[in-house]
């Protein structure tokens, strides 16, 4: 705001304490605060009246009631008629934050897939890649959700008939069944191969960077760390005689059993969500690396470095920068389109919480409140993530 | 003109502006085409070693095209083109060979903005000549001192001005050992208080001996420094002469024409 | 430099054309499609699978598609007769007029088609270049429209101040169209024409003015006397849905958020605490939370806030939720338009002595505004695709005839993917050509500023 100067002139009077800037502006904030508050006071105190008239309840104390309800899909102990509201909370937090990460995983690497493929010189793959973006990018992500439910899980041969698939695992319209394993006495072991074998690496790799400045010459870090990574636990694995069964899902029945299952709801939605968002995530990488200066790889080429050394040391750290902070943001869209599972009926947290216990017990502002509560923390911590790394990456400037 | 002109122009009769018989680079018959546009035509062109050369014309000439040609940064579709016995084409050996040999300043400075000036200076030397990171830094402290900016190492090219800036790139050419030295109009984007600093610095390069091939509208170095003045429009070379014979007794009418426009401003 | 113009001069080296394979068709070929040995078997597999996908979808939309059928069965017995598979697009075309105008009354379609018409012809002129003050046309329909709007589609008993603002509507639409058409014939605008034709140039600007404005009171005293007996039958919201309603809720929500989210964006960007803090929590947490929570809370809260005998119907309920929602997202659009105006451009307003409000609005968001609308139809298309959601709360949009509507309906259970293939292409026709106008708008605005 401009520091205009103060109204001078005759002595004080009220006409011109208001022309005075510090005083208007403590006028401006009051009046706001003011109405807001008024606002605020005037819906909270309909809401109670209202609450009351209806004989409706309120308070936190229905957290510790049972729910009389049952989710296909949990990933903690829950039995319905014993499991409490607070207990169906966390269930289906786990639940949007199981299918949420995943989706991320996928949806990042097809993103990169496809936005590398929008860069080729080949005037057919990039056309098809730009095509791919643009036909999901202009349908609603809900149609699509409910394109891969009913149109494609739901469309699943019945268990009699499973698609069979590598490994045991089987597809049918109950879901994916996977067999789950079972740990031998001396699986520990092998974990702990697991976690030497990525420290090794990370050891292999400072050591490999200490040589590379003494000497000059360059050791493949990728691929022996690679191989590093199979073989070391590998080894530990057969040596202590392949501590690791299987539990197949078995027919009994109409049904399989056993094994772990992922309903056709979580697929449909996994599918989904990481198709739909790949698209975004494409554009950035491309937008990204076009945002590189076209001198940088010139510069780079005229000293002689080679093209995939010119991607690794100039282009691509630049590009980050670029690439990075809207994908976080894809990332938290992510999460945030989960929500749409209450339309097919996966039990996430506004299907399992917000639609389902509302109406079951009646609870419905300190429901609504503690649903969006969950939201805004993610929200928050993904955020802080992205502020730390824009401020660790941020280029020097005058 | 700055000091350091005047004083390489002193000396100049003192260095060896011809010596070498030594063909380093040698153009025959190149064509370059821009889709349809004909942008070099029939440029035939002998470079010795140690010869200092200054290309100019007007812009759409194809000076800078000429001089990217001669670092693979285009193609050119007919003709050869030679350096230091490598011939330039597809082959990404010689390719590579050439690179090596043959360095570059831009008229944007091109600096890596993400490394720090002394990384920007190391970072050819270690990955393609494998040095080790000190005897790279070694390296690149020398010539950031012969550029006159040591104390800048640390800093990032965000944080300089645009003189030091392209001081720094210079030197990052430099730290590769090439043979010759490729600047495409390297003062043209520089506030006119830090052309000088770069263009002594130039100056002095000249001095050392190192081949030079550089497009420019600074005429006063090129009366000052140059071995020989070449002239292009319209993709060829129109003439080409000692500064002396090129500035009093211009033989085309072109020629006539440029120097009328822009003597007074150099 | 570039003013040395030595090809006067003539003479010199004639251009040759390039050697033939590396340009036309041929070089175009060469260099995009067979650049390399990779390259050019990545043309082949690509073309392979494009060929093959393309047979697949012409064979099951075009060539083995049934058109007539009187149910699902019908259908699925044609194609195991036939050995193909063709979509059935029967069922589809039988509820084609409920995907786009829900379960409107069939005779009181014309309504719907008549708005629309309306507001087509009332935005024209703003794409055609010898109308003048193009911004009048944009903003009138903004403040008017939707009351012209609300009373076609709603229809029924119309209140005083409904009347009013929809005989000002009238008025207000006719003018822009004899505007348009002035403009377009003679260059000038109506209120010139005017005082042309009157012979009132010769009378003081004050007087000018005012026989004007009289001339525009006479004209909407005749159309509210006109129309205040005029009504058309009532159309229950609840019958409202289809594309009709889609573009109902999406058009509400970004005339509406456009203001909120200027006052939110200017609150975010104030010195004074009090309103920054109050603009960014609103800010942060409705762009923190799905919208499908928002409109549940709109559904099951709405009503508690609501004093006892006051209630929004579900449709209301949603609008609003939506432009609250849609309001923050714009206030981040408006935030990034601001951002992008030099500080040059405050300090220079400041030293004029303009003050906050004239700098605003004066110079700074008209400025703003013209980098701000690529991203506002970006909005836009967001929040079509958005209200694919209402379909989850019970609102009849497109999906929800497509989803349910349709496969709900006996005779054409089941039915699910010729359905959604056709909703899905209305959106994607809609949202694609709205994206590719918002890259040629940013395309031009870039230029713009050289």
């Amino acid at each position: 705001m401009a520091t205009m100067e103060n109204a001078r002139g005759k002595s004080g009077g009220l006409g011109h304490m208001l022309y005075d800037e510090r005083v208007r502006n403590v006028l401006y904030q009051l009046i706001t605060f003011c109405t807001v508050g008024f606002l605020a006071y005037y819906l909270f105190t309909n809401t109670a009246h209202n609450i009351e008239a209806r004989g409706m309840s309120s308070g936190f104390g229905f957290i510790t009631q049972t729910a009389g309800f049952d989710t296909d899909f949990k990933l903690i102990e829950y039995t319905a008629g014993q499991g409490t509201y607070g207990r169906i909370y966390i269930v289906g937090m786990l639940n949007t934050l199981f299918v949420s990460v995943l989706a991320i995983v996928f949806t990042t690497i097809i993103g990169f897939f496809f936005g590398i493929l929008r860069l080729s010189n080949n005037w057919i793959v990039s056309k098809l890649a730009a095509g791919y973006v643009e036909v999901l990018r202009n349908t609603p992500l809900l149609m699509q959700i409910i394109y891969w439910y009913l149109g494609v899980f739901a469309l699943l041969p019945r268990p009699k008939q499973s698609a069979e698939l590598i490994g045991g695992s089987l597809l049918n319209n109950r879901g994916l069944y996977m067999p789950s394993p079972i740990y031998g006495d001396l699986f520990w072991l092998t974990a702990i191969a697991i976690v030497a074998a990525i420290v090794a690496v990370v050891m292999i790799r400072r050591w490999a960077h200490k040589r590379q400045d003494l000497t000059g010459q360059i050791f493949p870090v990728f691929w022996v760390g690679l191989a590093v990574l199979i073989a070391l636990p590998g080894v530990v694995f057969l040596i202590t005689g392949s501590p690791l069964s299987w539990e197949y899902p078995e027919l009994k029945g109409f049904n399989y059993q056993g094994g772990v299952r992922l309903p056709p709801a979580f697929l449909a939605m996994l599918v989904a969500l990481s198709i739909y968002h790949s698209c975004y995530i494409a554009e950035m990488v491309r937008a990204g690396i076009q945002a590189v200066h076209k001198g940088q790889t010139e510069a780079s080429h005229s000293l002689g470095v080679r093209p995939g050394r010119t991607l690794q040391l100039v282009i691509i750290p630049q590009a980050m920068r670029a690439i990075v902070p809207p994908m976080i943001s894809t990332w938290m869209n992510v999460v945030k389109n989960s929500s749409l599972a209450v339309a097919i009926g996966y039990p996430d947290i506004v299907s399992v919480f917000m639609q389902t216990s509302l109406n079951q017990s009646g609870y419905a502002i300190e429901i609504v409140g503690m649903t969006m509560l969950f939201y805004m923390v993610v929200s928050l911590s993904i955020s802080a993530c992205m502020n730390i790394y824009n401020k660790r990456v941020q280029l020097k400037e005058r | 003109m700055t000091a350091a002109m005047e004083a390489a122009a002193a000396g100049r009769e003192q260095i060896d502006s011809s010596a070498s018989t030594d063909v380093m680079i040698q153009m025959n018959g190149v064509n370059k085409w821009f889709g349809e546009f004909h942008v070099l035509k029939d440029i035939n062109l002998t470079v010795h070693a140690k010869e200092r050369i200054v290309i100019c014309g007007p812009s759409g000439s194809g000076k800078s095209t000429l001089i990217r040609c001669l670092n693979r940064l285009e193609e050119h579709q007919e003709g050869d083109i030679i350096i230091d016995g490598v011939t330039l084409d597809s082959n990404l050996k010689n390719i590579d060979q050439v690179r090596s040999e043959v360095g570059m300043v831009f008229q944007s400075f091109n600096l890596f903005p993400h490394l720090s000036v002394l990384q920007n200076c190391t970072l050819a030397p270690i990955w393609v000549r494998k040095m080790p990171k000190s005897e790279a830094e070694e390296v690149a402290m020398e010539y950031l001192e012969r550029v006159r900016i040591p104390e800048q190492a640390a800093k990032f090219p965000g944080q300089l001005s645009g003189g030091q800036q392209q001081r720094v790139a210079i030197a990052r050419a430099l730290c590769m050992s090439p043979r010759v030295m490729l600047f495409d109009e390297p003062t043209s984007a520089l506030d006119p208080e830090m052309i000088s600093e770069v263009l002594d610095t130039m100056v002095e390069l000249a001095s050392t001996g190192m081949t030079m091939l550089c497009v420019t509208h600074e005429m006063g170095f090129a009366k000052r420094v140059a071995d020989r003045v070449i002239f292009m429009d319209g993709g060829e070379i129109i003439e080409q002469n000692t500064p002396h014979e090129f500035f009093d007794n211009p033989q085309s009418d072109r020629t006539k024409l440029f120097l009328s426009q822009i003597i007074g401003h150099g | 430099m570039s003013t040395v113009d030595t090809a006067k001069l003539g003479g010199g080296a004639p251009d040759r054309p390039p050697p033939i394979a590396t340009v036309g068709v041929i070089g175009w070929l060469r260099t995009n499609l067979f650049g390399s040995v990779v390259d050019s078997i990545l043309t082949i597999v690509s073309m392979v699978i494009i060929y093959y996908a393309f047979s697949a979808l012409l064979d099951w939309a075009v060539f083995n598609a049934i058109w007539e059928a009187e149910n699902r069965r019908e259908c699925l017995n044609i194609n195991k007769e036939t050995g193909t598979s063709g979509a059935c697009w029967a069922g589809v075309i039988i509820w084609f007029n409920a995907i786009i105008y829900g379960r409107y009354p069939y005779e009181e379609q014309w309504r719907i088609n008549f708005a629309f018409i309306v507001l087509v012809l009332w935005l024209a002129p703003m794409w055609m270049p010898r109308v003048k003050e193009k911004l009048v046309y944009g903003l009138s329909a903004v403040v008017f429209y939707p009351f012209l709007g609300a009373a076609l589609f709603a229809g029924g008993e119309r209140g005083l101040f409904l009347q009013i603002m929809m005989s000002a509507a009238i008025v207000f639409f006719v003018y822009n169209c004899v505007n348009a058409l002035v403009g377009l014939l003679s260059g000038n605008d109506l209120p010139d024409t005017l005082r042309e034709k009157l012979g009132i140039q010769g009378k003081s600007d004050k007087a000018q003015r005012n026989i004007l404005l009289a001339i525009a009171a006479v004209a909407f005293a005749v159309v509210f006397a006109l129309t205040f007996t005029w009504t058309v039958p009532n159309v229950t919201w609840t019958k409202w849905g289809g594309l009709f309603l889609t573009l109902v809720i999406s058009g509400i929500g970004i005339t509406a958020a456009l203001p909120g989210g200027i006052v939110l964006a200017l609150g975010r960007r104030s010195q004074l605490p009090v309103i920054r803090v109050i603009s960014v929590t609103f800010i942060e947490v409705f762009r923190s939370v799905p919208l499908i929570t928002i409109l549940f809370m709109a559904t099951t809260m709405f009503p508690l806030f609501l004093p006892e005998g006051f209630t929004l119907n579900k449709l209301l309920q949603v609008i609003v939720a939506v432009c609250l929602f849609n309001a923050c997202y714009m206030a981040e659009v408006v935030r990034a338009g601001l951002q992008a105006i030099p500080k040059g451009q405050y300090e220079a307003a400041d030293a004029m002595g303009l003050g906050y409000w004239k700098m605003m609005g004066l110079v700074i968001m008209p400025q703003a505004l013209k980098y701000m609308i690529p991203n506002i139809v970006g909005n836009f298309i967001g929040l079509l695709k958005d209200t694919t959601l209402v379909s989850i709360i019970g609102l009849f949009d497109v999906l929800n005839i497509i989803q349910s509507a349709i496969s709900r309906d006996v005779p054409w259970r089941g039915l699910h993917k010729e359905p959604l293939f056709v909703g899905a292409l209305i959106f994607f026709i809609i949202c694609f050509a709205m994206s590719k106008y918002s890259q040629h708008l940013e395309r031009k605005l870039s230029t713009d500023h050289r």
